[in-house]
């Protein structure tokens, strides 16, 4: 049971972004956007394939040695391409990144997209581990990019640290499970409990909790996201968290349920932790770049409430929400991007919140499209992000979560108060100079995607609803 | 009695080093010194695999298939580790982490 040709997509992927790296030796620097327009042609081949995949479903799903190419798994796949697709064009709009290395930043942040498409796919611990390590090797050089920045550098390190360690833990979680199973394949777990499988089990969720930016592991987020470059810290901030979100979903809610192992009560502790950690934290933050890392903590506290009521509304609400926050953070990133990247003074932080100041009467259009974003990611009607958090929450009242779900909704409630900062300062505020806000043309297109997305879906939510009832199958 | 190398040795030496490079990673101050306790921690894997394999699943190869996968990628990101390294120590200086601060809040 081989069934190589279930990975087809992430072979072209893989052979197109080893590919740019040759194409770069023949394109001059100056000439360094052709090789951004090759990438977005990349990923957007991929993104059909798997469309396509999805036309066939008796020829190009199954399940193979490690892998298994399921709805669930092909949902997870086209949502991390189409961040891939949006990060792409903030990238293109991005002056600080270093044209000569174009090629280089392009191949790792396909590889690292790669890496996510088997991480989705995956049900054997092996192509788990190596698919995190794919994912978090390529983000480290990514997130250090901008090498003659201290800033980059240092959130670099950072990341980097925290990264290995986990991913140390982690092997010593998979070496123990493998003695206690003879195996690393996830399918068909039938042994119940003992000490040595429950620590090998926690090690390994440890692994997943660093790169899905769960509560005890959350250390490095606003620090490598700080120094990442903009385009990156988008990236970051939303393929690797719902990827893993994702694999956690298959891991902890489908391969090893609760018959087997109960960890709903851990779950439902660590959701609490990540949610008040994230909210509470971001209150004190002045620099936008470091509250909206506070806020990604905080949702994938929210998206961690859907695997603890492992009910088929908790598996709908992870899917409707990781599409919804795709939308709603590129967003968010792209209205930063383009304020941060128009004020180069060097001695003043490009990124503060007083940068917001007067924006409104800059420009308009771009201060509503931000606020629709943060309304949204603070879940309130009718924007999209209160579909999500409706389902997510109503899937924890189904599972007699009532206290989680009291946790969630006083988050979400406190959480208005410091979205709505950047707000006051874009309306109340008076602007340091009258001149429009610069848009690029690309970061002007993933503005409009995430804003006609946020807005359409919270009002009429239907065929999201629908496709997403489509994907929630998965093959064990 | 003999002086039999059993299972158990290889599982104490495993947790012993998985231990020590725990505790190294989290106390050294030295960017290196935190590099090599994160090889400890992930050559504890390795020994532990290759312990399983050989006593308590002997039929097949996987746990040393494991072994040698964990090897490739640790040294996949000892090199982006040590080239970082290179980097914030070209603009800063210094390898020792207290002194990373630009960033906080």
């Amino acid at each position: 049971m081989i069934n190589l040709h279930l990975l087809y997509p992430e072979m072209v992927l893989a052979v197109m972004a080893l590919g740019l790296i040759i194409a770069e030796l023949f394109v001059a620097a100056k000439h360094s956007r052709i090789l951004y327009h090759l990438a977005v042609l990349a990923a957007i081949i991929v993104l059909c394939l798997v469309g396509f995949t999805l036309s066939n479903p008796g020829q190009y799903q199954g399940l193979g040695t490690l892998w298994s190419v399921d709805p669930l798994s092909q949902f997870f796949k086209l949502l991390v391409l189409l961040a891939t697709v949006l990060c792409l064009f903030l990238a293109l709009d991005y002056k600080e990144l270093p044209p000569k290395h174009a090629g280089i930043f392009l191949c790792l942040l396909l590889l690292s997209s790669c890496g996510m498409m088997f991480l989705v796919s995956s049900v054997d611990l092996l192509l788990t581990f190596i698919a995190l390590e794919l994912i978090s090797i390529s983000s480290f050089i990514l997130t250090g990019f901008e090498r003659r920045n201290k800033k980059s550098t240092e959130g670099a390190v950072k990341y980097f640290l925290f990264g290995a360690f986990s991913s140390g833990v982690m092997a010593y979680g998979i070496s123990l499970f493998y003695g206690f199973t003879g195996g690393t394949r996830l399918i068909g777990l039938a042994h119940t409990g003992g000490p040595l499988f429950i620590l090998a089990i926690l090690l390994i969720l440890l692994g997943f909790a660093f790169k899905a930016s769960i509560a005890p592991m959350h250390f490095w987020v606003p620090d490598a996201y700080e120094g990442a470059p903009i385009p990156v810290t988008a990236f970051l901030s939303l393929a690797p968290k719902i990827a893993t979100l994702g694999a956690m979903l298959r891991l902890f809610s489908v391969l090893l349920p609760a018959s087997v192992l109960d960890l709903t009560a851990l779950f439902a502790l660590l959701a609490t932790l990540t949610m008040t950690i994230g909210n509470f934290t971001a209150f004190f933050q002045n620099n936008v770049k470091r509250l909206l890392a506070y806020s990604s903590i905080a949702q994938a506290g929210y998206m961690l409430i859907g695997i603890v009521s492992g009910n088929t509304l908790g598996l709908e609400g992870i899917l409707l929400y990781s599409f919804i926050y795709v939308g709603m953070n590129i967003g968010a990133f792209a209205v930063a991007q383009a304020v941060g990247s128009e004020n180069s003074r060097p001695d003043s932080d490009p990124y503060a919140l007083e940068s917001f100041n007067g924006l409104a009467r800059r420009s308009l259009g771009t201060a509503l499209a931000m606020s629709f974003f943060l309304l949204s990611l603070s879940g309130i009607p009718p924007l999209a992000g209160f579909i999500g958090k409706f389902y997510i929450f109503s899937s924890a009242m189904q599972a007699g979560h009532y206290l989680l779900a009291a946790a969630g909704v006083i988050n979400s409630v406190v959480s208005v108060y410091y979205y709505m900062r950047i707000v006051y300062h874009m309306f109340f505020k008076a602007a340091q100079t009258q001149a429009a806000l610069p848009i690029g043309p690309y970061l002007f297109g993933s503005l409009a995607i995430a804003t006609i997305a946020v807005i359409f879906f919270g009002i009429y939510p239907e065929p999201l609803i629908a496709g997403v009832k489509a994907s929630a199958q998965y093959l064990p | 009695m003999s002086a039999q190398i059993s299972l158990a040795h290889y599982l104490t030496l495993g947790a012993l080093l998985f231990l020590i490079g725990m505790f190294g990673a989290l106390t050294r101050r030295n960017i290196i010194g935190i590099l090599m306790s994160i090889e400890l921690m992930f050559n504890a894997a390795n020994i532990n695999l290759a312990a399983f394999n050989h006593f308590l699943h002997p039929q097949g190869v996987a746990g040393q298939a494991v072994a040698l996968f964990i090897i490739a990628v640790a040294a996949a990101e000892v090199v982006v580790g040590l080239a970082l390294v290179l980097a914030i120590h070209r603009n800063t200086e210094t390898v020792y982490v207290e002194e990373f601060s630009i960033l906080k809040g």
